[in-house]
């Protein structure tokens, strides 16, 4: 049953991939500029050099060719070149990526083990102090704009304190050798002589950017686990197990939080795509090599081929984030899992 | 020696409007082994009554009683935490939606099984596991439930709202409550189940002396086994005492009224005729009105009636009306 409800999904997942792809290769069309030139990433190509362009991305051929092509393309790693650069967009993508990556999952890491337990306890304690506290500070939490919070922190920790530096993923000192492209990860594995010091920088240059991006999703996750404990606590069978002689603590426990997580699984999944979207602005604050920088800056250079290679990385990355949280999500729910359709 | 002794208990609602009194001085008073059934139209507080006993009541509602004793123990007067010891250990109650009492994440074994007391387990720690499963099951097959291993491996959202209020009763009387408090459990049911739950109720009061406190519309099944009866309306307490004497020769003009709406399909209907009601509807429960809530649709009002009426009590058998029917006894010799 649970195979047969991946199959939908995975199914579901093809068709988005697909109007994903065609939007992005439609792309090359709407664009200024030459036609070529947005699909290659080449310019002031002499005439032999067009000639096999063209034969290569079947400009002469009709639609269906050519996006066929388009797909060959994109799914062997050939994603043109950038027009400013003049290297690959697909190394571009395949080593900022990472960077971003790796941001926000720490982000949403903090956001989970600090949110969730928040908003766990807020409930707990409706409408008592500690409801009360966490309750304005997520407002505020909210309310702050990221860029201003960032260039807050910087004023405030780097500035004035000189606890933290203020941009980049690591020091000058260390030079690391990109294997995964997730800094602590290639540090660790590396193993060279200062790895504990290259560790323990590579933490601090994490450290602000972690908190300016995890603001928003904590204090989202808090206020939807608190609602949602609050709607489940009011629950008949929370009374019922009340009446059955649980205690608080088992109550919450073994009934309300399994239940009370689930929208919040979702949720999480759903923050994903204003995760990334934040993790733009937090990198060209602090100068963090991703690929939200890289693509505000490819905008500004009317670099097309990279921008559409950007998009499609990152589009493509929020839409398997959204399914893998819908799966989990089904995977503990035993209502959603015999679902006769998926939903999107 | 009373089970269940209950005087003056009033809930009463904060609203921004002032307080309403959705219940208002009731009395109530169960014996050991007793079926009881408190009955009234839909919004007369019976099971804000039910959910008070037990103390599953939101934290919007005031309760106050003068006492709520249950053998013997102040109920009010206790600290919540020995409150719900007591509560679990010796009542229990099941719910007119039974689907929606069960926990939809987790499976029926893990919630029957919760229900069992720690010290019913006579075994060592290792032997646990087996000892819990055959319980469960025992627990299953006691309340009529034959294909045991189907229904303790499913959830509460693949099985049929009446499995799922065996289910709930089962957990009830996993502790072997001297109380079980029925919410209408049958409202949901069909009447096939709803003749099994019946039966089920009724042997388990009369095979453990199990009492019951019996919240139900279905005035006619219940007064063939409940030994008193509790007439609500409106949150106030029209009339109470033994069934047959209620139901046969009610006292109160609500009652009257009630028992003349049943239809009698002894004598046959004829076609399309009306059943008989009371003229007007239940008022809303912020404009209740003062004195006898039942004072603008009763046929006997009178003037005294804006004054809440006493409850005065004859052989067992209480009422609060300012002009009962009590028939004229004719004298032995008229002078």
């Amino acid at each position: 049953m649970l195979f047969e409800y991946l199959l939908r999904r995975i199914s579901l997942l093809v068709f988005m991939v697909f109007t994903l792809t065609v939007f992005t290769f439609s792309l090359n069309y709407l664009f200024p500029g030459d036609l070529l030139t947005n699909f290659s990433g080449q310019v002031n190509s002499n005439y032999s050099q067009t000639q096999i362009l063209a034969q290569k991305y079947h400009i002469n051929e009709n639609l269906l060719m050519q996006y066929g092509a388009f797909l060959v393309r994109i799914a062997s790693g050939d994603w043109g070149v950038s027009l400013s650069s003049g290297q690959s967009v697909f190394e571009h993508v395949s080593r900022l990526f990472p960077a971003t990556l790796e941001l926000c999952v720490y982000a949403l890491g903090v956001a989970v083990l600090l949110g969730i337990p928040a908003g766990i306890v807020a409930s707990a304690y409706h409408r008592r102090w500690p409801d009360r506290v966490i309750n304005s500070l997520t407002l505020m939490g909210f309310s702050i704009p990221i860029f201003w919070l960032a260039l807050l922190l910087i004023m405030v920790f780097c500035l004035s304190f000189g606890l933290f530096p203020m941009s980049g993923r690591i020091g000058l000192l260390y030079e690391i050798e990109p294997i995964s492209n997730f800094i602590l990860i290639d540090i660790a594995i590396q193993g060279f002589p200062y790895h504990g010091l290259a560790f323990f920088d590579a933490l601090r240059h994490l450290a602000l950017p972690t908190v300016v991006l995890a603001m928003y999703p904590t204090t989202v996750l808090v206020r939807f686990t608190r609602d949602s404990m609050l709607h489940v606590l009011e629950q008949n069978y929370i009374k019922t197990a009340r009446a059955k002689g649980l205690n608080r603590r088992q109550l919450i426990l073994h009934h309300a939080l399994r239940n009370a997580l689930l929208p919040v699984i979702k949720q999480i999944g759903l923050q994903f795509s204003t995760l990334i979207t934040l993790a733009m602005v937090t990198e060209v604050i602090f100068s963090w090599p991703g690929i939200g920088r890289w693509l505000i800056d490819s905008i500004y250079q009317r670099d097309y081929p990279a921008i559409q290679g950007g998009l499609l990385a990152v589009s493509m990355f929020v839409i398997l984030a959204n399914m893998l949280a819908e799966f989990s999500h089904s995977l503990f729910d035993p209502l959603s899992r015999n679902q006769a359709y998926g939903k999107v | 020696m009373q089970l269940l002794d209950i005087r003056n208990l009033t809930i009463e609602l904060r609203t921004e409007d002032g307080v309403i009194r959705a219940v208002d001085k009731v009395n109530l008073s169960l014996k050991e082994g007793e079926v009881h059934a408190l009955v009234g139209e839909s919004g007369s507080g019976k099971s804000l009554i039910a959910k008070a006993i037990v103390g599953v009541l939101n934290s919007r509602w005031t309760v106050t009683a003068d006492r709520m004793h249950w053998q013997g123990v102040d109920l009010m007067r206790l600290s919540p935490e020995k409150r719900r010891k007591i509560v679990s250990r010796d009542m229990a109650m099941i719910y007119q939606e039974p689907s929606r009492s069960l926990d939809p994440t987790a499976k029926i074994f893990e919630q029957v099984a919760e229900s069992l007391p720690d010290d019913t387990f006579k075994k060592g720690f290792f032997r646990r596991n087996t000892e819990r499963k055959e319980k469960v099951k025992a627990l299953l097959h006691k309340v009529g439930i034959r294909e045991h291993i189907r229904v303790a491996s499913s959830y509460p959202h693949e099985l049929s709202e009446g499995v799922c209020q065996k289910v709930m009763i089962a957990m009830a009387i996993a502790r072997n409550p001297k109380l079980l408090i029925a919410d209408e459990p049958t409202t949901a049911l069909e009447s096939t189940t709803r003749a099994q739950i019946f039966r089920l109720l009724k042997s388990l009061n009369q095979l453990k002396n199990m009492s019951v406190l019996m919240i139900s519309h279905e005035l006619e099944e219940i007064t063939h086994w409940s030994h008193a009866m509790h007439v609500l309306y409106c949150g106030q307490m029209v009339e109470a005492g033994p069934t047959q004497k209620v139901f046969y020769e009610p006292l109160h003009p609500y009652t009257q009224a009630l028992v003349k709406s049943l239809p009698d399909y002894a004598q046959g209907l004829a076609h399309k005729e009306p059943f008989y009601a009371l003229k007007g509807t239940i008022p809303p429960l912020q404009h209740l009105p003062i004195g006898c809530r039942l004072g603008p649709r009763c046929p006997q009002a009178q003037k005294q009636c804006v004054v809440t009426p006493n409850q005065s009590k004859s052989h067992g058998h209480a009422y609060a009306c300012h002009f009962p029917l009590i028939k004229e006894k004719s004298k032995c010799n008229p002078s």
